[in-house]
């Protein structure tokens, strides 16, 4: 390649690498840093540990320590929801892979109607469901919703049509194993990386979800991190100048909030490194004959 | 051990397909059949309905003394192999092995017994604590083997259990399975589309065309004595030569040749069928005044195999282009439409025939088959 097309080409790359770069490093070295100097300094710099330190110390004094019981919460519910999607989602997925009975695949096109569903739209109604059944304001009424994975239901479909040959269910029936067995004793172990690939993308969705939780729960002491960080936000001057200045007692400023959604998105990090083998894997499951 | 047996079995698919079409057959008491045919020819529906796997459309199967029709797979008593193997993946083969005898809760000293008396006839001992992953397919087919005889089931069921191998591991898993299901004395099943496998294993093979059993005989009977065209041509490898005849004073006329054919006398001036074997081709200059019946042709192409040397060669006269045929020509590429007839001939190792030569080929009357063209079937020949 001659060099001016290959400088052109490495111009378009590093242009579109320091856009999406710059905010987040802006952010990761943001609680290293004063506010003022956040305002005033070189936009990317590097301030002190002390800082970080410090910063911390403000965002857990914050209504009380709230923000640990806030994580509380968003481990609590994602988790919860999880498992049950992880208990639900399997089993129907391999029933619509391999049952045949009527009506599959009208299940399997509601399943994907469901799927492209914008979630936002499906809260008026599961807000009336759940106020019917009184859980409003309870855990149940943000776990039983996030639990309602239709995506889970579509991947375990997807890895068993497309990843587990008929044959060995076959060979399991034949050496003498019912419909139950077979599904437990061949199916669910071979299954493993569809299992991590739904537990990492029901966590993620259900530890990002804002909108419902934020509908369904009025305490704040039972929010998820994601209303939390939206409170956290409105008691930020820099955010919400009503809240005062300097003088308030809320001690919440940019590095706080930096650090307090740097933290929000840690437990997603460890659970993508620790799946991440068997989500690779997943992702590629089937597409080669092994 | 039981017998195994089909009485009138149809099997229609949802779309209408007529895989297996009033199937009756009846394999006795410690009997290998072989069910061979090509693809399509509904011998796997055959052998899934015996298993519990496809659902029987109509007939029965009956294992032992109890139609079977309704049983699960798991209450039959079977044990099945696979093309594929379908090795459970996740499990050792230890408890690959083991997997049959757990589901019927055996003792856990029960189990360890048989699963190694099991691994000690194929071989399997050394690699008992591996994974199907880390085998060979030689290995892995006699995991799935051990599998199989570890439960002593009333009957194996076999679906090309060495398709997948290359053909020198193949040749020497067939002796084996073969001795094998002698010792064990156990009813199987064994389907392949492969007619040497059919020949070499089967106590009788069944052959099936279109959901059809077209004969089911030993195998020697079968390749002498085949009862229509299909069978004829289907097995025997190089294929049985069948060409376009017709009877004219008790005489098969292909071409310029004249060959007489013993009991047609109800054909006489109509068109048959000459099946004539490759073995009953030889090099005139080699038959030693036998034969005074011949062919001439034109060498096309020349194999020298060692022991034999086969010999293609063109000649006047048309092959016979029936449906069976038509079918099974199209599995090796043959063109029936042409102008002259390419046979191929078993010659001697001696033979100094070359490619392009013109040759005279000896015809050996006594072993030619005679076909009607219409039915298919084969005529019976009277003295």
């Amino acid at each position: 390649m001659r060099l001016p097309a290959l400088g052109v080409r490495f111009l378009i790359l590093a242009t579109f690498g320091i856009f999406f770069a710059v905010p987040i490093l802006w952010l990761i070295l943001a609680p290293t840093r004063t506010d003022k100097a956040l305002i005033m300094g070189h936009p990317i710099a590097f301030g002190s540990f002390h800082q970080v330190a410090l910063a911390w110390k403000h965002l857990d004094a914050f209504s009380g320590h709230i923000y640990r019981r806030w994580i509380a919460n968003t481990l609590y519910y994602a988790l919860s929801a999880t498992a049950i999607t992880l208990v639900v989602s399997v089993p129907a997925g391999y029933g619509l892979a391999i049952g045949k009975f009527p009506g599959r695949k009208l299940v399997l096109s509601l399943t994907l109607v469901v799927m492209i569903m914008p979630a936002a739209a499906l809260v008026l109604p599961i807000f009336l469901e759940l106020n019917a059944m009184h859980l409003i304001g309870r855990s149940l009424s943000v776990i039983l919703p996030f639990a309602f994975f239709p995506f889970g239901v579509y991947l375990a479909y997807i890895y068993y049509v497309t990843a587990l040959p008929p044959d060995l269910l076959d060979a399991a029936r034949v050496d003498g194993a019912g419909e139950l067995q077979t599904f437990l004793r061949v199916a669910l172990p071979l299954a493993k990386p569809v299992l991590a690939l739904i537990f990492f993308f029901s966590f993620v969705a259900d530890w990002n979800n804002f909108f419902l939780p934020y509908v369904l729960l009025a305490d704040s002491n039972q929010y998820p991190i994601t209303v939390g960080l939206s409170d956290l936000l409105a008691s930020t001057p820099s955010f919400n100048p009503s809240v005062g200045g300097g003088g308030q007692s809320v001690n919440i400023f940019k590095p706080e909030l930096a650090l307090a959604t740097l933290l929000a998105v840690v437990p997603i990090a460890i659970v993508f490194v620790f799946s991440q083998r068997a989500l690779v894997r997943g992702l590629v499951g089937g597409a080669v004959k092994e | 051990m039981a017998t195994v047996a089909f009485e009138s079995v149809t099997k229609v698919f949802g779309d209408g397909t007529r895989a297996v079409d009033g199937l009756d057959l009846d394999i006795a008491d410690g009997e290998l059949m072989v069910v061979v045919g090509p693809s399509g020819c509904g011998k796997t529906t055959a052998l899934r309905m015996t298993a519990g796997l496809e659902e029987i459309s109509d007939g029965s199967v009956r294992i032992g003394d109890r139609i079977v029709n309704h049983l699960t797979p798991k209450d039959r008593d079977i044990a099945m192999v696979f093309q594929s193997y379908a090795l459970y993946p996740h499990l050792t083969v230890r408890d690959n092995i083991a997997f049959p005898l757990k589901l019927a809760k055996q003792a856990k000293d029960e189990i360890r017994r048989r699963v190694e008396d099991a691994a000690g006839i194929l071989d399997l001992e050394p690699y008992l604590a591996r994974k199907p992953r880390t085998l060979s397919g030689g290995q892995r087919q006699r995991v799935a083997m051990g599998r199989a005889i570890v439960r002593q089931p009333k009957a194996f069921l076999m679906d090309e259990p060495l398709s997948n191998l290359d053909a020198k591991l193949r040749v020497q898993m067939r002796a084996d399975i073969r001795r094998l299901q002698g010792d064990l004395g156990v009813t199987t099943i064994y389907v392949t589309h492969d007619q040497v496998e059919a020949m070499t294993m089967g106590d009788r093979v069944a052959v099936m065309r279109k959901g059809k059993l077209q004969q089911v005989a030993p195998p020697e009977e079968l390749y002498d004595q085949p009862v229509n065209v299909f069978v004829a041509g289907f097995i025997g490898s190089p294929a049985m030569n069948i060409l376009q005849a017709r009877i004219e004073g008790g005489v098969a006329v292909v071409g310029d040749a004249r060959l007489p054919v013993a009991g047609v006398a109800g054909y006489e001036g109509r068109e048959v069928l000459i099946g004539i074997r490759p073995e009953s081709l030889e090099d005139a200059a080699l038959a030693n005044g036998e034969g005074r019946h011949r062919l001439l042709g034109r060498v096309e192409l020349r194999e020298a195999l060692g022991s034999e040397v086969l010999v293609h060669f063109s000649t006047a006269g048309r092959l016979a282009a029936t449906d069976e045929l038509l079918e099974l020509a199209e599995d090796v590429g043959d063109d029936r439409a042409a102008e002259r007839a390419t046979l191929v001939g078993r010659f001697s190792p001696k033979t100094r025939v070359r490619q392009g030569d013109t040759i005279e080929v000896a015809v050996d009357v006594e072993a030619l088959h005679v076909f009607d063209p219409k039915r298919g079937s084969a005529i019976q020949r009277r003295p």
